[in-house]
């Protein structure tokens, strides 16, 4: 949990700022210098839709030591409603009442604490709609 | 003269839990094996290289001079990092050295030392450096979580079922008890893998590989050197060893249901080895987690695609089937040292060639062929080896 | 008082896990229903694992955000009251700052004064807009409280955020005044690297909470020559469901005027946001025209009166973010084993 490496990409996990390629006009996340579709140095900012629905989930046992606190949760595949992709935490549900293409929206959460004395990584999740 | 390679001798280690050995005792087992088993001098290596994913501690990544000095090799050597399939990236580039004229005999040490990382989470995150770290990972996925995607994305599409893919580890299981380097030489019947409790659903407790301890050497030579020295030992030729890719994180692919990097890998295989997926008698294909195996033996063109689950119940692809897969066990009975699984698979094609797999010999081998997978499928290589005089 | 300025939107958020009175009382051994009658609180709302108090200010930040429609750009000054900031040293109005897209020329800071650090922040915003120095304001009250177990606390300390926009156009409450009564009272501490707060038992009461609140209120209708029968709602700090009904009688205002505002019943003692949780269950309800008095309590202490008059505009953003009652209604109950865990009462 590096200062630099939060302070790097809060854009992206706060926010969700991928990128927009203004030559072939698609859209990606997370952000990359150059357009990984077409190799275009012409992108810009572009913030990923707020809401999407549940591709594939599962509910996660085991994991790394800084997840571990939080086990178990749920993972998923969501598409959100411009056709980004995202893997990620679906919260504020038990794991039987979560269903496949179920709604869900962006939500904002702790992703990992370093141990009780260091930083702690914040980002999104989601949650049913 | 053409310049064809050839895998001249193999030594391995009994894969397992060794919490008194330490890499460089692994690492000299395999080599000193291996050396004998090719009746070759030690001198005679130029390089050795090592595959590798976590190396001797995460703290040593750099274990070259570790594994010479352990060895007492005078080569040089340097360590190849492809995550779960660092075995078979080190093979590539020792198969390259040799193909490209520049050196006659070479080692390939496949090994890792993962039973000092028993503390919990410390193997998950491990695991985690090989799907996307800050875009799967962070976000609280784990391997075995993204191989849940895997799992469901195959049995909605063709309707695998939980029962058929019980079959790969029961199956495994059953031939890592004629393996006497395996981890796990005991059968595990199919209902105890169905009613195990799920670790990430639909994945259950006793479905996943377990990550061990275990080196893994195969000496590759040239054929201008097999002219000169003719070493004792029965060579078997390597047809073609193939690297395909695919992304990194699974939300950046277009389909769930085949691994691309594989089909491209094995496309590739087939063409250099102008042969087909018709003519291969048995695989060792990477079973980490039993939808490896369905995807592996589907996107290898041995069975039809969405068939897996089928063929596998059906027996096809048991010991003497119609095409034998995972005869060593896979890495579910054989265990998992990352880096010394994808040599494994191979002395596993190069003792069935040979005609020295005891129990489990498949019957007339003429071809066999082996897949590694890095993480969810990013990288993959694939080798086709056959008969020395072939 | 000049140029008009008053609260432009404003959003909530609860977490949706609640543990009941009788659950907790049944670990000790206590009688639920005398507890239940003395603090008319049936449930206290209780925070995921990866919930604190930055996610619940981001989470009504962005509620407010959305009510409002503007540009997070225009934000002058962010304030996050709290009295469990998840940094003792680092501030959460930076997370806020960033999660709503508000970075860059703004000022921003945490504020602590126990239960009314986030009406501190509204004030702050109130004299920085009034005096011309920044166009629009955030502030925020946020709380993730911690209660010693068997504690009589417990049974209260919820958790729970609100966000005030602040703002000259477009406002949906105009602030017809604003008046604090500030006393050094040790009624209720937590030392630094403690993990618990202590208080006073029952010196917090009068001394305290009633002490402050009423010369805060009166002193405040007294400057704007109200009258308690003059407003349409009012509603104060809610440690409990008991003291601020109390207060209210005290001051001469009836039931009916607190009464819809108070949400502790079914999410407990909110701390930094709890007042302003009240004023947002208002403001749900509320019609153009009416008047409206809260005023905060916080340990230490200190309380901040506010008179507010609704306008026309409450009708037009109402349907744009969630309610009070859709958070107090999404809730599922949890056991004493599963709070322990997720209030870190249980080591892992």
């Amino acid at each position: 949990m590096e200062p630099p490496k939060i302070w790097r990409e809060r854009r992206e996990r706060y926010l969700g700022i991928g990128i927009i390629c203004e030559d072939c006009q698609k859209k990606n996340f997370p952000k990359t210098r150059i357009c990984p579709d077409c190799g275009s140095e012409n992108v810009k900012p572009y913030k990923i839709a707020e809401r999407g629905t549940l591709k594939y989930f599962t509910q996660i046992m085991n994991t790394g030591d800084e997840l571990i606190f939080n086990t178990p949760y749920i993972v998923g595949l969501v598409e959100l409603e411009d056709g980004i992709k995202v893997t990620a935490q679906i919260v504020d549900c038990d794991f039987k009442e979560l269903r496949k293409g179920m709604k869900l929206e962006k939500t904002f959460r702790v992703l990992a604490r370093n141990g009780k004395e260091g930083l702690i990584k914040y980002g999104f999740k989601f949650r049913p709609i | 003269m053409s310049n064809e390679v050839y895998i001249i001798g193999t030594g391995q280690t009994k894969f397992g839990e060794f919490f008194n050995l330490n890499i460089g005792d692994l690492a000299s087992e395999a080599v000193n094996k291996a050396i004998e088993n090719a009746g070759i001098g030690k001198d005679e290596i130029r390089t050795l290289f090592i595959g590798s994913t976590v190396s001797n501690s995460l703290s040593q990544s750099s274990i070259g001079g570790i594994c010479t000095r352990s060895c007492s090799l005078s080569s040089n050597a340097y360590r190849i990092e492809s995550g779960n399939a660092s075995g078979a990236a080190a093979f590539h580039h020792a198969f390259l050295s040799i193909k490209s004229g520049l050196y006659d005999v070479v080692a390939v040490l496949g090994i890792d030392k993962l039973s000092d990382y028993i503390q919990n989470g410390t193997i998950e995150k491990i695991l985690a450096s090989s799907i996307d770290y800050q875009w799967e990972y962070e976000m609280g996925a784990t391997l075995t979580g993204l191989y849940s995607f895997l799992t469901q994305a195959h049995m909605e599409e063709y309707g695998t079922t939980l029962e058929q893919l019980a079959y790969i580890p029961t199956k495994n299981h059953q031939n890592g008890v004629l393996n006497p380097k395996a981890q796990y030489r005991y059968a595990i019947p199919l209902e105890k893998f169905l009613n195990a409790k799920r670790i990430a659903d639909p994945i259950g407790r006793f479905d996943v590989a377990t990550p061990c301890d275990g080196a893994a050497v195969v000496i590759l030579a040239s054929e201008r050197y097999i002219e000169n020295k003719k070493p004792h030992s029965y060579k078997v030729k390597i047809l073609s060893s193939s690297a395909g890719s695919d992304t990194l994180a699974l939300q950046h692919r277009e389909k769930l249901t085949e691994l691309k990097a594989t089909r491209l890998a094995v496309n590739d295989a087939y063409n250099k080895a102008k042969i087909s997926a018709n003519d291969i008698n048995v695989a060792e294909v990477h079973d980490s987690h039993p939808i490896g195996e369905i995807l592996a033996i589907e996107d290898l063109g041995l069975v039809p695609k969405g068939e897996g689950g089928k063929a596998t119940v059906e027996g096809l692809t048991a010991l003497n089937g119609k095409i034998t897969v995972n005869p060593s066990g896979g890495l579910k009975a054989r265990g998992d040292p990352f880096g010394a699984t994808g040599i494994a698979q191979l002395i596993e094609i190069v003792e069935q060639i040979r005609g020295n797999a005891g129990k489990r010999q498949v019957e007339d081998v003429k071809y066999g062929l082996t897949q590694n997978v890095m993480g969810t499928g990013v990288m993959s290589y694939v080798s086709i080896l056959g008969r020395g005089d072939n | 008082m000049s140029e008009k300025v008053g609260i432009i939107a404003y959003g909530i958020y609860i977490p949706r896990n609640r543990i009941t009175v009788d659950e907790i009382a049944s670990i000790w051994g206590e009688d639920a229903n005398e507890i239940k009658s003395q603090l008319q609180i049936f449930e206290k709302s209780v925070p995921f694992p990866d919930e604190d108090v930055a996610t619940m200010a981001v989470e009504a930040a962005r509620n407010a955000m959305k009510q409002w429609g503007g540009e997070a750009e225009k934000i002058g000054a962010i304030y996050v009251g709290s009295e469990s900031h998840p940094y003792a040293v680092k501030p959460t109005a930076t997370i806020v700052a960033a999660a709503i897209g508000a970075e860059g020329e703004t000022t921003a800071a945490d504020l602590e004064f126990a239960c009314k650090a986030g009406t501190a922040g509204m004030q702050m915003c109130f004299g920085l807009i009034q005096s011309n120095m920044i166009k629009v304001g955030l502030a925020i009250g946020s709380d993730s409280s911690q209660a010693k177990p068997k504690d009589p606390l417990e049974y209260t300390a919820g958790a729970g955020s609100a966000a005030f926009l602040i703002g000259k156009q477009d406002i949906i409450a105009e602030l017809e005044g604003t008046y604090s009564y500030t006393s050094d009272t040790p009624d209720f501490w937590r030392r630094e690297g403690a993990t618990f707060p202590s208080h006073g038992q029952r010196f917090t009461g009068m001394p305290a909470y009633f002490d402050h609140i009423i010369k805060a209120t009166k002193g405040l209708l007294e400057k704007i020559d109200r009258k308690p029968e003059d407003y349409d709602y009012v509603t104060f700090h809610q440690p409990n469901t008991k003291f601020p009904l109390r207060v209210a009688k005290m001051l001469g205002f009836s039931k009916e005027q607190i009464e819809n505002s108070l949400a502790c019943k079914y999410v407990g003692n909110t701390y930094s946001a709890s007042s302003m949780i009240g004023f947002a269950k208002i403001l749900d309800e509320a019609q153009p025209g009416d008047k409206v008095l809260v005023t905060s309590y916080g340990s230490g202490a200190g309380s901040d009166a506010f008179s507010f008059k609704i306008t026309e505009n409450i009708e037009k953003i109402r349907s744009r973010s969630k309610t009070v009652q859709y958070y107090i209604e999404n809730k599922r109950n949890i056991s004493y084993g599963l709070y322990s865990r997720y209030k870190g009462i249980l080591k892992v």
